[in-house]
């Protein structure tokens, strides 16, 4: 590959020469063939045993034939492209960027996979925005807003003059709407769970056409920061669907793009079922640049669906793709790299990942009861000595072939915001885990380099994690790996991401590794995971009572956390919450990724952040050289 | 042969009906269902519990096959989960890119395996052993690879689109041409194998044929060696490339799976993926389905072929 890459360096003269070289073989070839062709030596007699060294070599003349054409016949790559920082921002042009599916549905509201929230990105907007790089709270559709001092009503102005892509004037009845379809128990959409406060829904009220006034059940710390993922929806478009009860299949692939409205600053052009979806700019877009300019900065963008993540990448560095609708994995990294230093690519390092990759057992009460193990696989003392035997340093390196940073607390150093800076670093110590191990009975009772219980069984559990993510399956086998060496055995099993959720659902499981995300970095708009009643409670769901005495503690900091108005004290009690949750670790972290992104050269104004969308949650003023 | 024909139709209605039942009942058997992928880890169970009601997932298997099944004699299949629509809608436009894509590298399997088979078989030296051994080395390689290989040498020159299947801004009338600039990539990742198959398969039969006595009788009355191989041996030597050639027909689409997944062509193979990463139950049925229907109609093809040439096989 090397070797092409020089040959497709070399100036022009030497292709020619390559080219004519190229076509005398094809000569000899033609000839020898046509000799070969007008006689034989033995006819009619058998044909399969002579001639093997000759033909070898001509497989190998073959052979540097095709090398020697595809050199030659690579694509002249494109000159480099202005870099973003230097390059003034011009209105026009397409983007193409890539997804691994299709989308679900058009409608956010029954759909929550990445290539559907990329669409209502692109064609939808909410009345108030996270700002991926800062995590500030930015004015979207709502211009300003004002809470109470209880911290239970938000009172939110809309925007005047705002019109949906078909012309449709946008108010606060659409606002209700959108809110009582997520509500709605016919429709189960995706979004109703994330729009409870302690359970229990929001009331929505409209005082007049440009004012919403929202009530949380309790006090809210985050208060409007919950909106930012609610797409508002047209009334007029979709009020039949939600009254005869059709609002979930509403929106489907089979729509007419026309039939698909929004406030977002690009329309649905077309839809080629499992190969691309094309968007146009809006025209009633509202939003404009702070130079004045009318947003969006694109005329068009392509979503293309490649199911390849090889073939995603070739794309992207033989410069027919502009922007992959994800992070790169750890092992493109390379084949990027060499776009990258060829121009054709412009890689950022964003740093730290949010969310690092997860084991944590299940600690379900009675979840072992009639099994042996479970006067050790649900101790404190086992998981802290996993954490102690497994080198972070060493997982980060293999797992993530370099790019990863060791994590040691439920938040990474990226949540700038929430992590806690006296996150304890839990030193490799295999020594003191096998230490750890003994006093809960796990020792080598028969000296194999094994650990046993008492009773002669062996310490050994499984862990499951998801198949078809390597990353997963990586970590997985390098804990197993790390644990062997202090004579635990581990047995991986790999399931289908369905299969795995009804396990880990059901509690079916003695340990899963995954990487289960976060939908934002305020803790408080995520307490299905903090409170012990939570959906999200990963190592013990909903309970119904706190199982342990810490498990109510953090119970009892994260309400005061989520209601607290002073946000001083809100990061107090979250630091004091990440501390009970470390020293129990019933989640352990071991490493999380860099985040790294690429886009085509040609890409501008990219504010590429750590999120699930790093480059695309902004499409608005992302921009192309053309 | 009519009787013959109904029995052979028979059993290629209850191929398809058994492997489109079969692929329902396994999916659904499985752990974990569409519900538990799309909603996730965090969905709370009253919401989970609707959207199973909302998609029949809350019935019995016994009750949902049966439900299905007296839908599907309507040629009704259901609706895709996953994209929300009939599945016989979805199934048949996926299915036409799969057999365009089969059809296509069956054609150049044909054009360029057999010729090449019949120069291998006819002859020997340096022509027929690089033939032979190119044949194996292509043999050897399995679809995903070639395309892996193909899609490679298309990144590194630029000589063709490496995914989907036609371009975004395609200028008028210039569709066509766009669309077998697309085409040729996967086309030949999937034709390369089966061109080796059948140029072995040829060259073994023509190697056998031109050794028959019929041959030298013709070469000893003095009929140049050219037109005894491509007029007198050539159609005899034929007669196991075509008695496979039904049955390549199925072959051919699950190995377009591959082929499909890797140059993101928009086939059947993609769609199937899909449905069993979501469990799809319907739409895994119906590509399922859809794949026996391939399958029944190369044997149906292959079976009767034979029958016409030998009715024996009728019996």
């Amino acid at each position: 590959m090397i070797a092409a890459k020089k040959l497709a360096d070399v100036p022009r003269p030497l292709h020619r020469i390559a080219r004519l070289s190229k076509f005398a073989c094809k000569i000899a070839w033609y000839g020898r063939v046509a000799r070969f062709f007008k006689g034989s030596d033995s006819w009619p007699e058998g044909q399969l045993l002579t001639g093997h060294l000759r033909d070898l070599w001509t497989l190998g003349r073959l052979a540097a034939l095709l090398c020697l054409a595809s050199a030659c016949g690579r694509a002249t790559p494109p000159p480099p492209a202005r870099t973003s920082s230097s390059s003034a921002i011009h209105a026009g042009g397409e983007l193409v960027v890539s997804v691994r599916t299709e989308p679900r549905s058009f409608n956010r509201l029954a759909a929550r996979d990445s290539p559907s929230d990329l669409v209502a990105t692109l064609t939808q907007a909410r009345l108030v925005r996270i700002n991926k790089k800062t995590q500030d709270v930015e004015p979207w559709l709502a211009e300003r807003w004002t809470a109470s001092e209880d911290g239970r009503r938000v009172t939110l102005s809309l925007r005047q003059g705002v019109t949906f892509s078909d012309g449709h004037p946008f108010t606060a009845d659409d606002v209700l709407f959108t809110f009582e379809a997520a509500y709605d128990s016919r429709v189960a959409s995706v979004l109703a769970d994330s729009l409870q406060v302690g359970g229990r829904k929001l009331e929505i009220a409209a005082p007049d056409p440009h004012t919403i006034a929202i009530t949380f059940p309790t006090p809210f710390a985050p208060g409007v920061r919950l909106l930012d993922n609610v797409p508002i929806l047209p009334r007029h478009k979709l009020e039949p669907a939600l009254r005869n009860g059709t609002f979930a299949s509403a929106w489907g692939l089979s729509t007419p793009p026309s039939e698909i409205v929004g406030l977002g600053p690009f329309v649905l052009a077309e839809y080629q079922p499992g190969q691309r979806l094309v968007f146009v700019r809006n025209p009633r877009y509202w939003r404009t640049a702070p130079d004045g300019t009318k947003l969006p900065y694109l005329d068009r963008v392509i979503v293309d669906v490649v199911s390849d993540q090889n073939a995603e990448l070739l794309r992207l560095a033989a410069g027919q793709l502009d922007v992959t609708n994800g992070e790169m994995p750890s092992e493109s990294y390379a084949t990027v790299k060499r776009a990258a230093d060829g121009g054709r690519v412009k890689i950022f390092d964003l740093g730290v990942a949010m969310e690092a990759d997860s084991l944590w057992f299940n600690l379900k009460p009675g979840a072992f009861a009639t099994d042996p193990r479970a006067r050790w696989l649900q101790r404190d003392e086992l998981r802290r000595a996993i954490s102690m035997a497994v080198d972070r340093q060493a997982f980060a390196d293999t797992v993530f072939l370099g790019a990863g940073e060791p994590v040691y607390g439920p938040e990474t150093p990226a949540n700038q915001k929430w992590y806690w800076t006296g996150t304890p670093k839990t030193p490799h110590d295999p020594a003191g885990a096998k230490a750890l191990l003994a006093t809960i009975g796990l020792t080598d009772h028969d000296g194999d380099g094994l650990l046993e219980y008492a009773t002669g069984a062996p310490a050994r559990f499984s862990i499951l994690t998801q198949k078809g993510r390597p990353r997963l399956e990586r970590g997985a086998a390098v804990v197993r790996d790390e644990l062997k060496k202090i004579g635990v055995t581990v047995d991986v099993v790999a399931f289908d991401g369905a299969a795995l959720f009804d396990r880990i659902g059901s509690a079916k499981y003695d340990a899963i590794y995954f990487r289960a995300s976060r939908t934002d970095t305020d803790p408080a708009i995520t307490p299905d995971f903090w409170f012990s009643s939570g959906t999200a409670h990963l190592w013990n769901i909903a309970e119904p009572k706190p199982a342990t005495d810490w498990e109510a503690r953090i119970d009892e900091l994260m309400t005061r956390q989520v209601a607290s108005l002073d946000e001083a004290e809100r990061k107090r009690l979250f630091d004091e919450v990440q501390r009970i949750f470390i020293e129990h670790a019933p989640v352990l972290y071991f490493a999380a990724p860099r985040v790294i992104v690429a886009t085509s050269s040609r890409v501008v104004n990219a504010t590429p952040a750590v999120t699930l969308s790093p480059l695309m949650w902004s499409p608005d003023t992302l921009a192309v050289v053309h | 042969m009519t009787r013959y024909l109904a029995r052979r139709l028979a059993f290629a209605a209850f191929l398809v009906f058994a492997v489109s039942s079969a692929s329902l009942i396994l999916t659904r058997l499985g752990e974990g269902d569409y519900v538990s992928g799309s909603l996730g880890i965090e969905a709370r169970r009253e919401t989970a519990a609707q959207a199973r009601a909302r998609y029949g997932l809350d019935k019995s298997i016994g009750e949902q096959y049966r439900t299905w099944l007296g839908r599907a004699v309507r040629f009704d299949f259901g609706n895709s989960l996953l994209y929300d629509r009939p599945v016989r809608d979805l199934v048949p436009e996926r299915a036409a890119n799969t057999a365009i894509l089969a059809a296509s590298a069956l054609a150049i399997a044909t054009l360029v395996g057999l010729p090449l088979g019949v120069v291998a078989g006819s002859r020997r030296g340096v022509v027929s052993g690089a033939i032979r051994s190119t044949s194996i080395v292509v043999l050897s390689l399995p679809p995903l690879l070639t395309s892996l290989v193909l899609v490679f040498v298309a990144a590194r020159t630029g000589w063709f689109p490496i995914a989907g299947i036609r371009s975004a801004a395609v200028a008028p009338g210039g569709e066509t041409l766009d669309f077998l600039h697309h085409l040729i990539l996967p086309a030949c990742a999937l034709a390369l194998p089966l061109a080796a198959v059948f140029e072995r398969l040829q060259a073994q039969s023509m190697g056998e044929v031109i050794g028959e006595p019929f041959v030298l009788a013709a070469l000893a009355r003095g009929v140049t060696r050219r037109r005894i191989v491509w007029r007198d041996a050539l159609k005899p030597a034929l007669r196991p490339v075509t008695a496979i050639y039904g049955l390549v027909i199925g072959t051919l689409l699950s190995g377009s799976f591959a082929v499909e997944v890797t140059t993101s062509w928009p086939g059947l193979g993609n769609l199937m993926l899909d449905a069993l990463r979501a469990r799809d139950v319907y739409l895994v049925a119906g590509c399922a389905g859809a794949g026996a229907v391939f399958l029944a109609c190369g044997t149906l093809v292959s079976d009767v072929a034979l029958a016409m040439v030998d009715p024996r096989a009728r019996e």
